[in-house]
């Protein structure tokens, strides 16, 4: 029970730096409805920048952390400019493939960049785990699930409270519609995309801190993590990816603890396929979607 | 008011519209007859900038609009109430009438207009807080008119306001039709149901086959031969 | 000279994966399972040669109609979702197959050795060509004798009934239902059919490499499986295999002098090639006209209309270069 109990807490705190990746995933797919697959090397290159300054000039890790956030948006625009941009409406699997390449292109630059595949990342705090009666909390993922929450919020705020959040949640919604009320379409779509990989460089940095190291498959590896986390939350949907992040972080924290780290990835998956089959909306969004389609049905 | 001259659009190799001209006068409602696939929704998408005409010209109070975007156009005073609605379905009522102020920096008058809104539309007031895809269909069709009169348009383009609803439920939606319009808001309306649209409209066309075919007060044509045009179009009812 | 056999020996193979995934385009939905499915046929027909001595080609199928079994089980729950989310929930069964097969020991003690699959090492020793003689030549010629096959029976299936289903269903899922066919039925046969096609593709893949890990079935060969027939258009069957060669003869092996650079340019070049020909390398006006100026190079009267062809195809080439130009300084702001 106290095992279950702090893979829980465990889970939660992982959890909070997936739900950042699939916040950055879903503003993307949810205002284009396209697939990013060149969202994780995205966000590596920012990292990759980042531990290049740490080790080339000796940094702090603040700079790091604006370094992986600012080249992560960079790298974003050149996602967006070849892949998303040139492409009308409903040319979705051509960009999907153009982003794909443009992964192989970050993954080559960024092992050129630094040939070594293990490469030294600064770590944000260092120090003994805190323990509160049985259970220990690691100090480097309480400052993960703290930061992610602060930048959680921060991203509520502007989705909520700003006029470019509204045109975000409109596009989100329906694009024609969007066009209909005046919302620059374009213009919103590059600044959600910068935004959603600043989102990403975020995590990216929360994470690579946490492990303090970074290889070149961390590309793959986030762009994966952030896929799951926002298909079991629901597309589009922003607490739909926070919930989907913390509930991806605690499955994988029980089933590693249950049958060890290899199996872990294999029920991540298998968890998505059976989301996907069973509520293809996902676990939050399903609801609104069955609802959607029994109003239009009515009318 | 609204001067369209020579339009021409194309989908891919395909002209929907071939050449269509025609003028919205000022405080009046104009309205737009013709069977389906004459090419009024291209037109009205074309007026609101989704759509960008191959040639021709679009004049709003005599400045060209043509080849602006739709969101340029909205800030110019034209505001379209689509086909279908399109109201946003995962946003509440009240969210849905902030996006159609999305153009207005105004917040004080953005929240009087919604007051307004909500008194003209009161059932709209009862579920400010509902999910618009879960309104009805008249509801919806009353949002959408809402919506777009919260970017306080000089002119407003309705798409079959009437598509898809109760008899009941299209009385309503012309009789805000004809108060709006005492209100000062000129209209600019496409419909199928021919018989309610002539009751309102000062002046009226037919569309067949993406051209204009006539142009006319209510009662310069006979209204059953304007009903065969307006639902079968010339050649076949010729035929 | 084995260097090129090599080559030609990945191509063949290659090309099965891009039909595999073009069957199933056909209907209008992308896949990024074929690689999983190859990854059942490649481990299926291996543990049959190698643990239980099976010949190859009962093997073959035997692992085709393992990975074509499986397809149709995923096709039933994967036809509740539709474009983005099935091309997610497709590669997220191909990858759950792989990470099974990272998971998967069985391995049984023969000649003093043990052999068969083992978990992250893979499965090594499948050495049914090496023990009974094969030469690489005829390695080659086996893998391009079912390529053939294969390609004639969807070309010939492209052309006849079935192919005209499955076109309807890709282009029109309402227009085809209301025209009385059975969706699920369509769907699901495609994809069987297409998992059939790449659990062979596993199988020979297999054979050749001798030595198979989850490695080689990751989403990177998925993303290859539908990207080849979506380069190549969906015409017909030959743009899969041109844009194979495309792909792994000219942008992998011919830019192999790149070095570390290769990628760099791959991945422009990809990109590229999509935003000249977003239908496909050969859509169907340019396999007509190239089958036209074919027909005429073959008729020596019309030889001047033959040079005259080859001149518009480079004023053709003219003019998509300044339209791509057109559009890249659009989407740079400038």
């Amino acid at each position: 029970m106290i095992d279950i109990i702090q893979n829980t807490v465990d889970g939660v705190m992982i959890g909070s730096s997936y739900a950042l990746l699939a916040l950055g995933f879903t503003l993307i797919f949810g205002t284009m409805r396209r697939l990013n697959l060149a969202y994780g090397p995205t966000i590596m290159a920012g990292a990759y920048l980042g531990t290049y300054a740490f080790l080339a000039l000796d940094i702090g890790v603040l700079p790091v952390a604006l370094l992986v956030v600012a080249g992560a948006a960079v790298a974003g625009l050149y996602v967006e400019r070849l892949c998303f941009r040139p492409f009308g409406e409903g040319a979705a699997i051509a960009s999907m493939i153009s982003s794909f390449a443009v992964w192989m292109q970050i993954e080559e630059a960024a092992s050129l960049a630094l040939p070594h595949h293990l490469n030294a990342f600064p770590r944000l705090v260092s120090g003994q785990p805190i323990t509160v009666g049985p259970f220990f909390f690691r100090l480097d993922h309480l400052a993960m699930l703290a930061v992610a929450a602060a930048a959680a919020a921060l991203v509520h705020v502007v989705l909520h409270r700003t006029r470019f959040g509204l045109g975000v949640r409109t596009l989100i919604d329906h694009r024609r519609a969007a066009e209909l009320v005046g919302v620059p379409v374009t213009h919103t779509l590059t600044l959600a995309f910068l935004l959603a990989c600043a989102i990403g460089g975020l995590a990216g940095f929360l994470i690579a801190a946490s492990e303090a190291q970074i290889t070149p498959m961390f590309g793959m590896w986030a762009t994966t993590k952030g896929l799951i986390a926002m298909m079991i939350g629901g597309l589009g949907s922003v607490p739909g990816a926070i919930m989907g992040g913390l509930a991806l972080g605690v499955i994988e924290a029980q089933a590693q603890w249950l049958f060890g780290p290899q199996v872990r990835d294999l029920i991540a998956w298998g968890v998505l396929f059976a989301v996907l089959a069973l509520w293809p909306g996902g676990l939050l969004g399903g609801r609104q979607v069955a609802e959607q389609q029994a109003v239009q049905r009515r009318v | 008011m609204l001067q369209v001259s020579d339009v021409e659009t194309a989908y891919g190799k395909i002209k929907a519209l071939k050449g269509v001209s025609l003028s919205a006068a000022k405080g009046r409602i104009t309205c737009l007859l013709g069977p389906n696939g004459a090419g009024k929704t291209t037109l009205m998408y074309t007026i609101a900038g989704i759509l960008r005409p191959l040639r021709g010209s679009i004049r709003l109070d005599g400045q060209e609009i043509a080849g602006l975007t739709s969101a340029a156009i909205v800030s110019r005073g034209l505001a379209l109430v689509p086909e279908n609605r399109l109201v946003f379905p995962q946003m509440s009522v009240k969210e849905n009438l902030e996006a159609g102020a999305y153009r207005r920096k105004d917040a004080a008058g953005i929240a009087e207009d919604i007051a307004r809104m909500y008194a003209r539309f009161p059932r709209l007031q009862e579920r400010r807080e509902q999910l618009a895809g879960t309104l009805s269909g008249g509801e919806q069709q009353m949002l959408a008119v809402a919506r777009a009169l919260m970017s306080r348009p000089r002119i407003l383009l309705m798409d079959e306001p009437s598509l898809g609803l109760a008899p009941m439920i299209v009385e309503e939606v012309f009789s805000i039709i004809k108060s709006l319009n005492r209100d000062g808001v000129t209209i600019f309306l496409v419909e199928q149901n021919a018989h309610m649209a002539l009751g309102v409209a000062h002046h009226f066309y037919l569309m067949e086959q993406g051209r204009v075919t006539f142009s006319g007060e209510p009662g310069k044509l006979a209204e059953d031969e304007v009903i065969q045009r307006a639902y079968l179009g010339t050649r076949r009812a010729s035929a | 000279m084995d260097f090129y056999l090599g080559l030609l020996q990945i191509i063949g193979v290659h090309t099965l994966l891009g039909l595999s995934a073009y069957v199933v385009l056909l209907t209008g939905q992308v896949s990024l399972a074929q690689a999983g499915f190859m990854a059942i046929g490649a481990y299926v027909s291996a543990m049959l040669t190698v643990l239980a001595k099976w010949a190859l080609v009962p093997a073959l199928l035997t692992g085709g109609a393992a990975a074509a079994a499986v397809a149709c089980l995923v096709g039933f729950p994967a036809l509740r979702v539709r474009g983005l989310m099935l091309v997610v929930a497709t590669l997220a069964f191909g990858e759950a197959v792989r990470l099974f097969f990272f998971n998967f020991d069985y391995q049984i003690a023969m000649g003093g050795i043990k052999v068969g699959p083992l978990g992250g090492e893979g499965f090594r020793q499948i050495r049914y060509f090496p023990e009974n003689g094969w030469t690489t030549f005829q390695v080659m010629v086996f893998i391009w004798l079912t390529v053939g096959v294969v390609m004639t029976a969807l070309w010939w299936m492209d052309r006849s009934r079935v192919g005209a289903v499955l076109r309807a269903v890709g282009e029109d899922e309402v227009a085809a239902q209301s025209a009385g066919l059975n969706l699920t039925a369509v769907k699901v046969s495609a994809m069987t059919l297409g998992g059939f096609i790449a659990g062979v593709a596993g199988g020979l893949y297999a054979h050749y490499t001798t030595h198979i890990e989850q490695g080689n079935f990751n989403v990177l060969v998925a993303t290859f499986a539908i990207a080849y027939p979506i380069l190549g258009g969906l015409s017909n069957v030959f743009g899969t295999l041109a844009a194979v060669v495309f792909i792994q003869g000219f942008l992998i092996e011919g830019l192999r002098f790149l070095g570390d650079w290769r990628n760099l340019l791959f991945g422009a070049l990809i990109v590229l090639a999509m935003n000249v020909r977003p239908g496909g390398l050969l859509d169907a006006q340019t396999m007509s006209k190239g089958l036209s100026a074919l027909r005429r190079l073959l008729d020596p009267a019309y030889g001047s209309a033959a040079a005259r062809q080859a001149i518009d195809g480079l004023k053709d080439a003219g003019a998509m270069f300044r339209r791509l130009i057109a559009k890249w300084k659009g989407a740079f702001g400038a």
